[in-house]
């Protein structure tokens, strides 16, 4: 076997180092600088967070907090976040399990598009969701004509409140409930239920005491993610709380920044700082709850239904989800579309009425529409490009060589995502303003904040989703290419590029879309030439041009819609190409519900 | 040969050093007389000409049949390079080694277990390596496949001609199939030999147990022969013990060395599981503070709870066997 002898004369004139990939260790420094690199970006800001709350004019003090503490504003606006995101997380709990239990239990029909409707709050920015709501709920909305045709003054409910904004912001997280709590019934072995029943429980008791305890690992975790959602949530409370004047926290921090003012960054830092600190308190009571439960013996998801039910039961059931979708879905969407085609606000809806000219107007004659879809569609492009770059190194990095340093940065990485995105931009204010005391690059008030806000905050669901791609494809295979004779380009060229690609692209799709639709940090960080569509759409709504903003919205509605059945007809093409076997409907669902909660994809702040 | 150990024994882990994906904390290993790792330093797998079929397959599921073969044609770094100038006339040889000429279009995804076990099996031959790794190919496949495949292994072994090293925990496959087994039990080798001695000269209790089934009697060994502790008086002749267990006062019979019956030279005992097994009938003999397996044939039945007696049949296996006795290297 003298070839061996060749392997050593041909390589570098001594046995490389174990099995690393021969880059790795060529180019340690790079590496090295990336890593100092990310630290700055990542923890930097935060760093300069915190150190502001703590300075003022005479030094180190606690006097920020203090003065901010001491305010009775401070705590009206603590109870409002917590009533209001403890309120939308009951929302969200009943909503999500209910139809968890109801789409993996029960054997009603169009299960498929049910699930769709249950997704589409992911994929429609909150607040879009939330425009769509007041057109529907407003004074000359839907809801109002039929209203007006019952006896008795009734007047549609006003959302500009407390409960309206608890209302919207739980129909917009209960899918997070739902997602989690789903794939763990469909772990529950239905042998369990079973021998409770031949033990003869009761269908109500077994629900009770078998079903909802095993599912509690999945209701904890959704419920816990749609209490932080709500809590980072920007877009429903600026939407429906500031013409209100009712304020939570991270309504707050932004008018603190962006009405000056003195003292206005201290105030805000102190803010963020505790609403950060109140975000991971809520994690880590989360991750210290998980911990407690056992996981399920079967890993196996059992997809067939479980309770059959009467033939009028199933009618009335699946009525009233159409119903529900009908209402909760449909309906507000519509009346925002029937707005933005009205030619002036206040008219009704008919005929003579109706015009595209804020079609025109937003499509052809504002140069702020066309600037911001620009400027999205930019920032979504490379925010995407430059994740699934460094996410997948990153990602693939961290499940072939795991350790302590690789999980400590996936937390950093993590951390601008976990904050509230007014807390993270804040903290971008502060970090470029002047990165290095002294010298301010201008990125500050430039579109380039922007990127690197967007790619900081969103990098993290790139390393999941490529880290759920890489983990599916088995070690074995990348193995028998190495043992084939290549560790090289080929390998990545042939073999693990087109086996992570599908899951990687799922990931970035997820980030393009959450980019191009972001609000809460652009609505900080934005300049004259960096607006985006989310601020933009605000920026119609709080100066009273409604129709404007309505037809913005159902335009990047429909956008997102093509883009969606785009996106379903290519992948339904590569299922049927590729997974002809018993794994086809094991991975669709698996790449849907990562996507949609794996991810933890809480459409943040919007 | 066959490398052969219950579960967790460390045996695939052996053959990931052999592969090269894992690293020795100590000792050497050497190729043909050459370093190929150290604790430092280990050469990759994909400069070691080798070849290897997983437990799993590990089949590419967006490349066809003769796509796989061709892939180690083109990037094994062994390859000779008429081999790899005649790629195409290769992939088909290797398609007919493992017979699957009709499907070399197929999808992995199309295919039986034991036709991807096949594509596995060509994927690594077709490079023609020196040494072939395989890590228990055939526990994916059911009991039938797994027979067809054991000669299908075989025949290509000897087509080939190259080095095998195979992983089982089934000593039936690692007996039927090797020239040489290597018995491991808790990360060591226990014993490696021919097949034909690792089943009749085990040396280690482990050994006799595991391959044999051997129950292990305990007694005294005196001038070549052993008087059983349960039964002093009797006198079993020699049959081939080796020395190891000699040393230990062990006398090593498996089940069909034993032999029950009424009369009363033997070792008495009650009968306390009865299995009928079709060709012969397994016996368990509760003999005072031990229970034996006995194995007999179907033309003699005892019942359950009888007392008997057991005996050693008169067999002598210290013959030679045919392939003689030739020290594993």
């Amino acid at each position: 076997m003298e070839s061996i002898q060749d392997a050593y004369s041909k390589g570098k004139g001594s046995i490389p180092e174990r099995g690393l990939p021969s880059f790795l260790l060529k180019r340690t420094f790079p590496f090295i600088l990336a890593f100092v690199f990310l630290l700055f970006v990542f923890l930097l800001p935060l760093y300069r967070l915190i150190s502001l709350s703590f300075v003022s004019d005479d030094g180190l003090t606690i006097e920020n907090y203090t003065r901010v503490l001491g305010q009775p504003a401070t705590w009206n606006v603590f109870m409002n976040t917590l009533m209001i995101s403890g309120g939308a997380t009951v929302i969200a709990v009943l909503l999500g399990v209910g139809f968890a239990w109801l789409i993996a239990y029960t054997n009603v029909r169009g299960k498929r598009l049910m699930q769709m409707f249950i997704i589409l709050p992911f994929v429609i920015p909150s607040y879009v969701t939330t425009l769509a709501w007041t057109q529907f709920l407003g004074a000359n909305g839907l809801a109002a004509k039929w209203l007006a045709l019952l006896p008795g003054d009734l007047k549609p409910w006003n959302l500009y409140s407390l409960s309206g904004m608890i209302f919207v912001l739980g129909l917009t997280h209960y899918p997070l409930v739902y997602f989690f709590t789903m794939s763990v019934f469909r772990k529950i072995p239905r042998e369990l239920e079973e021998a409770a029943r031949a033990s003869g429980g009761s269908k109500y008791r077994i629900f009770w005491r078998m079903t909802l305890p095993l599912a509690l690992p999945g209701i904890v975790n959704g419920g816990f993610l749609a209490f932080l959602a709500s809590l980072d949530n920007f877009g429903i409370p600026a939407f429906l709380g500031i013409p209100a004047h009712i304020n939570v926290l991270s309504t707050y921090i932004y008018q603190q920044i962006v009405g000056f003012g003195p003292n206005a960054f201290a105030r805000a830092s102190v803010l963020s700082v505790l609403l950060g600190a109140l975000a991971l308190l809520g994690m880590l009571v989360q991750w210290g709850l998980l911990k407690k439960f056992k996981p399920m013996e079967t890993a196996r998801e059992d997809k067939a239904p479980r309770y059959y039910l009467g033939k009028f039961k199933k009618r009335l059931l699946e009525y009233s989800v159409w119903a529900f979708f009908l209402v909760t879905s449909v309906m507000p969407l519509l009346s925002m579309m029937m707005t933005s085609l009205i030619s002036a606000y206040g008219l009704d809806f008919q005929w003579k009425n109706i015009s595209l000219k804020n079609y025109a107007f937003i499509l052809s004659e504002s140069p702020k529409t066309k600037q911001a879809l620009i400027n999205s569609f930019q920032l979504a492009l490379v925010t995407t490009l430059a994740g699934m770059a460094v996410g997948t190194i990153f990602a693939y990095l961290h499940t072939h060589k795991p350790s302590k340093w690789m999980k400590t940065l996936e937390m950093i990485i993590g951390l601008p995502y976990a904050l509230p995105g007014t807390v993270m931009a804040l903290s971008m204010i502060l970090a470029w303003m002047e990165p290095i005391p002294g010298w301010n690059p201008g990125i500050y008030g430039s579109i380039m904040i922007l990127f690197i806000a967007y790619f900081t905050r969103f990098l993290i669901l790139q390393v999941r989703g490529s880290m759920t791609a890489i983990l599916q494809v088995d070690s074995s295979i990348e193995e028998a290419a190495r043992v084939s004779g290549t560790n090289g380009w080929a390998k990545w060229r042939r073999i693990l590029i087109p086996l992570y690609t599908p899951g990687i692209l799922s990931g970035a799709f997820l980030v393009f879309l959450t980019a191009l639709t972001e609000l809460t940090v652009s609505a900080l960080l934005y300049s004259a030439q960096s607006e985006t569509i989310g601020v933009v759409i605000f920026g119609f709504e709080q100066a009273g041009y409604t129709t404007y903003s309505t037809a913005f919205s159902s335009f990047i509605v429909l956008l997102i819609l093509a883009g969606f059945c785009l996106l379903y007809s290519f992948e339904t093409i590569r299922h049927r190409r590729e997974t002809k076997d018993h794994d086809h409907k094991n991975r669709t669902t698996r790449t849907a519900v990562w996507r949609f909660s794996g991810a933890e994809t809480d459409r943040s702040g919007d | 040969m066959a490398v052969l150990g219950p579960s967790g024994c460390g045996k695939t882990t052996l053959l990931r050093l052999l592969a090269g994906f894992d690293t020795p904390t100590r000792g050497v290993i050497q190729m043909n007389g050459r370093t190929v790792a150290n604790s430092k330093s280990v050469i990759p797998p994909e400069k070691r000409n080798i070849g290897m079929v997983f437990q799993s397959f590990a089949l590419w599921p967006h490349m066809n049949v003769a796509e796989h073969i061709r892939f180690p044609l083109q990037h094994h770094q062994f390859v000779s390079p008429e081999l790899k100038k005649n790629a195409g006339d290769r992939v088909k040889e290797v398609l007919d080694i493992v017979a699957l000429g009709e499907f070399a279009e197929r999808m992995p995804n199309e295919l039986s277990g034991g036709q991807k076990q096949r594509v596995a099996l060509g994927r690594a031959i077709a490079p023609k390596p020196d040494l072939l790794l395989m890590d228990e190919p055939l526990s994916s496949l059911d009991a039938e496949l797994r027979m067809d495949m054991r000669s299908e292994i075989q025949g290509i072994h000897r087509r080939t001609g190259a080095s095998i090293v195979y992983v089982t925990h089934d000593q039936s496959e690692a007996l039927a199939m090797a020239d040489r087994i290597v018995v491991m039990n808790r990360g060591a080798i226990e014993q490696a030999e021919t097949p034909w001695m690792i089943y009749h000269q085990p040396k280690t209790e482990f050994v006799a147990h595991f391959v044999g089934k051997s129950n292990l009697v305990r007694g005294k060994w005196r001038d070549g022969t052993f008087s059983p502790d349960v039964a002093e008086a009797l006198d079993w002749q020699d049959q081939g013990v080796s020395d190891e267990l000699k040393q230990k006062n062990i006398f090593p019979v498996r089940p069909e060395q034993f032999d029950i019956g009424l009369d009363q030279n033997g070792v008495p005992g009650i009968i306390s599981s009865v299995q009928f097994q079709g060709k012969e009938i397994h016996y368990t003999v509760q003999v005072s503070g031990a229970a034996w397996q006995v194995i007999t044939d179907v033309f003699h039945r005892y019942r359950l709870g009888q007392q008997v007696f057991v005996r050693i049949k008169k067999e002598r296996m210290r013959d030679k066997p045919i392939d003689r006795d030739i020290s594993f290297r």
